[in-house]
């Protein structure tokens, strides 16, 4: 969208629409469509709304330990006594932390790496998080690494580069389970996923 | 005549982007079709009828219906996973690559078959020897070859006088190769050994699996690997961004494994 006034619209209002046009996934109408929406708010949820936002940009900064966003430094993971510091598991991105924290049943640690190797993409080893976990893994007391970033080409690449680079020979390291997800189908399911589903069957 | 509101296409994944919600924005290279982006609709979903088929450096057989701005996957099947290529880190970075030209070189809405064809068959050479460098040297003049970009190897460009066994220059700018003789006021012009013309000219009458038997020592490799890649960016016009990443695999040259 230009950074002209919308015809008709206060300048006040163009520039909201214009800034909420900026957001991924949100265009021209669905802009007009929110940037309405908080005109119509209470003063006090609009104020809280911007609040939110000036506070976000003002307090995150990166965990130095696992480099997850958070409001302090180190995080409420990697501060807290009561997690595994044995095991280590790496993700692409702070949302698979929130995924994976959603199913209580991992008490490890995490390593965020923003991303994923993507040569097509110009995105290389240098500009992830990955000198930061390098450094991590010579922790004397990890025993475990796990892979855990997505299943696609680009994240079995990183992992792939992450096992070729650790060096460390008595670390295990592993990588999540490839198979068929719960409420999918046999029948839709591609070759690679099904050859990788039947090496990894289980007694029943 | 009105175009067909579905169809069925065998095409190459070349990449995607994510789209919206749990969309993917898929990048492919289709037999019969060219260069075609198309929206997996909830691709993203884990268990989306369509996740694991549209993987880059996949061959997939699908069924697109014609949208208003851009076709839609239906359906999809895979045809050639190539699923060994997928286990080993430098295989990946070179199928990369050749997405990237291929995504470069291809145009939409105009059907290349050879094109198609000389993706396929050449990560089947890296598949089979991911260390060899070859299937890239081949892919890229085949690349030059199917896109109409052939560079002279039999007479100078300029004074179109046949070449003698000897060294000689190249230049894409002008075409292909030159006489010594002849010295057009050309920048990109650079020396041409006599025997990188002659894997070039057995490049011109090899398949791809025939270049790759080739056995050649380092110093005619990096001087093929400088010339090849160079004519290939000098026609793209672009720098190729996954070159940097293959540059860095090989000088880092460790052992690999997969997990």
């Amino acid at each position: 969208m230009s950074s002209e006034n919308i015809p008709g619209a206060a300048p006040s209002l163009s520039r909201l629409v214009q800034e909420l046009n900026r957001l991924p996934g949100i265009g021209p109408k669905s802009a007009q469509r929110l940037a309405y929406y908080i005109i119509r708010l209470p003063d006090d949820e609009a104020y809280a709304l911007a609040d939110a936002v000036t506070s976000v940009k003002q307090n995150i900064v990166f965990c130095a330990d696992c480099q997850n966003l958070t409001d302090a430094s180190p995080c409420p993971i990697c501060a807290d006594p009561r997690r595994d510091r044995s095991i280590l598991c790496v993700v692409e991105d702070p949302l698979d932390v929130l995924a994976m924290e959603r199913t209580r049943s991992y008490r490890g640690l995490y390593h965020v790496l923003h991303g994923v190797i993507s040569p097509i993409n110009g995105i290389g080893p240098d500009q992830l998080r990955l000198k930061e976990l390098f450094n991590r893994l010579a922790e004397p007391e990890l025993t475990e690494l796990v892979v855990a970033t997505n299943p696609t080409l680009e994240g079995e690449a990183t992992a792939m580069y992450i096992r070729r680079h650790q060096s460390r020979e008595d670390l295990r390291i592993t990588h999540l389970a490839r198979g068929l997800p719960v409420g999918g189908s046999l029948e839709y399911s591609d070759e690679t996923t099904l050859t990788r589903a039947f090496q990894g069957r289980q007694e029943l | 005549m009105a175009p067909p509101k579905t169809y069925r296409c065998e095409a190459i994944i070349l990449g995607y982007s994510p789209l919206g919600e749990a969309d993917l924005l898929v990048t492919m290279y289709a037999r019969e079709q060219g260069k075609i982006r198309a929206v997996g609709k909830g691709a993203r979903r884990s268990t989306s009828k369509l996740v694991g088929h549209l993987e880059p450096l996949t061959v997939v057989r699908m069924s697109m219906v014609n949208g208003r701005s851009m076709d839609i996957i239906s359906q999809a099947e895979v045809v050639e996973s190539f699923a060994a290529l997928k286990e080993d880190l430098t295989a990946i970075s070179k199928g990369l690559y050749l997405s990237e030209l291929v995504d470069g070189f291809g145009s939409e809405d105009i059907a290349n078959p050879p094109l198609f064809q000389l993706m396929i068959q050449t990560l089947r050479a890296v598949q089979a020897d991911s260390a060899s460098d070859m299937p890239l040297r081949a892919f890229e003049f085949h690349l030059l070859q199917v896109s109409g970009l052939m560079p002279e190897l039999y007479h100078c460009v300029e004074c179109r006088q046949e070449l003698e066994p000897n060294a000689h220059r190249f230049s894409p700018n002008v075409g292909g190769t030159l006489c010594l003789e002849c010295n057009p006021d050309d920048a990109h012009l650079r020396p041409l050994s006599l025997r990188a013309l002659k894997v070039l000219r057995l490049f011109d009458r090899s398949s791809i699996a025939e270049a790759c038997k080739l056995s050649i020592d380092d110093g005619l490799a990096d001087e093929l690997k400088s010339l090849l890649s160079t004519t290939v960016g000098y026609w793209l016009g672009k720098e190729i961004r996954s070159n940097s990443f293959l540059e860095r695999l090989h000088k880092e040259s460790l052992p690999e494994v997969y997990i």
